[in-house]
């Protein structure tokens, strides 16, 4: 009983230590910023402030100009998901540890550095080879969902029964044949959940490149703030919160019944 | 001998391959997809790599204080928004809200919160209090209240009623049974998850400076616009292995948790 009462006492230290750490790097990165407590008080009135700029928005520029620009996030982000989900899905397969151990650490690797870069870096990359535009945003999202997209493939692909592959290769079935009729069929309703939800994490981070020049709304809302347009940049605000909503329920509502078959 | 194998749904096949058909056609169309144009200018790309190649070390102490300024926005907004995260996520966890009308505010003012990403925010900050590390601070506070709160309030929703119900049933406040009763049951999902949205911030933080909320990414922009590609490059693998250490760590942390 003792001993128990005195791990017990352990880990409220550690907790304690960690609280305690964690208080210190904010209270010094606070102090590195110039962040102070006057700045944090004087930060209510100055929002509300800024807010009062925004009102009325000016919707005709919404139905106008950033009504396409969001179409076109939406198209990059769709590209993006289909050249992810097409390259992921063959390197997923190969990165299971439980099924190709060999290979598995490479894609591994390979995984890991691509989900690293922020695709607003690697967008930045590739303006300069392809041109300004929603092709450079297409191919730096494509690129980022491979990496993440195969590191979910895998773990679904590794937790899968392995009943139905011992069953085709007792038969006679080739590494392959027990890849389309048993492993493909267990994996894929997930596999598919996982795309949408990168669907939707793509349209954010479409949204965004625009800044770099890589296409999108992004672009115009920097403008429309830089040059102190807020009516305008409320347009963009507001339908974007709309769509990427409504993109969001459809999603979300397809991936449940995937999931649940 | 077999069992019969189960009927297709044609008609829900047949349109959803034509909406799939549908949407690629009109995407690539409009963002002017072309493999040609990648493959014409691949060689462009080698030239950009070529003249990123070797990254320009002499740089590197240069980036030590932009990169400290970039770790501490991403403390700040971790720390900042894990704290507020608590009572956005208690409030959308259905067993533990406070009526259907605050239950239903709450939540969407979450979903509201999630549509917009980190450099939205960071723009916006920017512009209402001026240029620089704080408006990118507050940026990530808020894009990190979106991403504890909704994975939070989920793992809240699956607890085990039980003892909340017990501290109230003997007589303990609201606050009482949070305090007692539920938060013990999730604070391990909470730690996870606020160590992953540092990580998200980390990597958010890194490119902050492109749209002036300070941080590394200020660098970037400006050497960028002067065409330093080794200077670019050096900024990238400094990124790079910081994520990469970052991320490192915090698994180690995690797994050790779970």
């Amino acid at each position: 009983m003792s001993e128990r009462r005195l791990r017990g006492q352990q880990r409220i230290g550690g907790a304690t230590w960690a609280t305690f750490i964690i208080a210190a790097l904010f209270v010094w990165s606070m102090w590195a910023i110039g962040f102070s407590p006057e700045r944090l008080g004087k930060l209510p009135a100055q929002m509300v402030e800024v807010l009062g700029f925004f009102w009325p928005a000016d919707m005709a520029y919404g139905w106008d100009k950033v009504l396409p620009a969001i179409a076109e996030s939406i198209q990059i982000a769709w590209i993006g998901t289909i050249i992810g989900a097409i390259f992921s899905l063959p390197l997923a397969l190969l990165g299971a540890r439980t099924l190709f151990p060999k290979f598995a650490r490479v894609v591994k690797l390979i995984s890991a550095t691509t989900r690293a870069f922020p695709e607003i870096l690697l967008a930045i990359y590739f303006v300069p080879i392809v041109g300004l535009g929603a092709f450079a945003g297409a191919l730096a999202i494509g690129i980022s969902s491979i990496g993440m997209l195969t590191k979910l493939g895998s773990e679904v692909v590794d937790s899968i029964d392995f009943g139905p592959v011992e069953a085709v290769e007792a038969a006679g079935g080739s590494r392959i044949l027990a890849l389309r009729y048993a492993v493909l069929p267990q994996v894929l309703p997930e596999i598919i959940a996982h795309w949408l939800f990168r669907f939707e994490l793509n349209i954010r981070a479409s949204a965004v490149l625009g800044v770099v020049g890589a296409g999108g709304v992004g672009g115009v809302l920097l403008n429309t703030l830089r040059y102190r347009h807020f009516d305008k940049a409320a347009a963009v605000l507001v339908l974007t919160i709309l769509i990427v909503l409504a993109i969001d329920m459809v999603s979300g509502e397809i991936r449940r019944r995937i999931i649940r078959g | 001998m077999f069992p019969e194998r189960p009927a297709r749904n044609w008609p829900l096949i047949i349109a959803t391959a034509g909406f799939l058909a549908a949407m690629t056609w009109w995407s690539a169309n409009g963002i002017g997809f072309s493999l040609i144009e990648l493959l014409c200018n691949i060689t462009g790309g080698g030239r950009l790599i070529s003249e990123s190649w070797p990254p320009d070390f002499s740089f590197l102490p240069r980036l030590a204080d932009p990169f400290l300024e970039t770790l501490n926005i991403a403390v700040i907004g971790t720390v900042i928004g894990g704290i507020l995260s608590v009572p956005v996520a208690v409030l959308a966890a259905r067993n533990l809200t406070l009526g259907r009308v605050v239950w239903f505010t709450d939540r969407n003012f979450m979903n509201v919160l999630r549509t917009l990403p980190d450099l939205f925010w960071a723009m916006l900050f920017a512009t209402a209090v001026g240029f620089g590390p704080v408006a990118g601070a507050l940026a990530l506070s808020v894009f990190t209240i979106a991403v504890i709160s909704k994975l939070w309030s989920e793992s809240l929703e699956s607890i085990d009623m039980g003892l909340p119900e017990a501290v109230r049933a003997v007589g303990g406040t609201w606050l009482q049974m949070l305090r007692f009763g539920a938060v013990p049951q999730a604070m391990q999902t909470y730690v996870s998850y606020a160590l992953y949205a540092f990580e998200l911030n980390v990597r958010a933080s890194m490119v902050l400076g492109l749209v002036g909320a300070g941080g590394i990414g200020m660098i970037l922009e400006t050497q960028r616009a002067n065409f330093e590609y080794e200077r670019v490059a050096l900024i990238v693998l400094v990124v790079l292995v910081a994520v990469l250490i970052i991320e490192e760590i915090s698994e180690a942390i995690r797994s050790r948790l779970a």
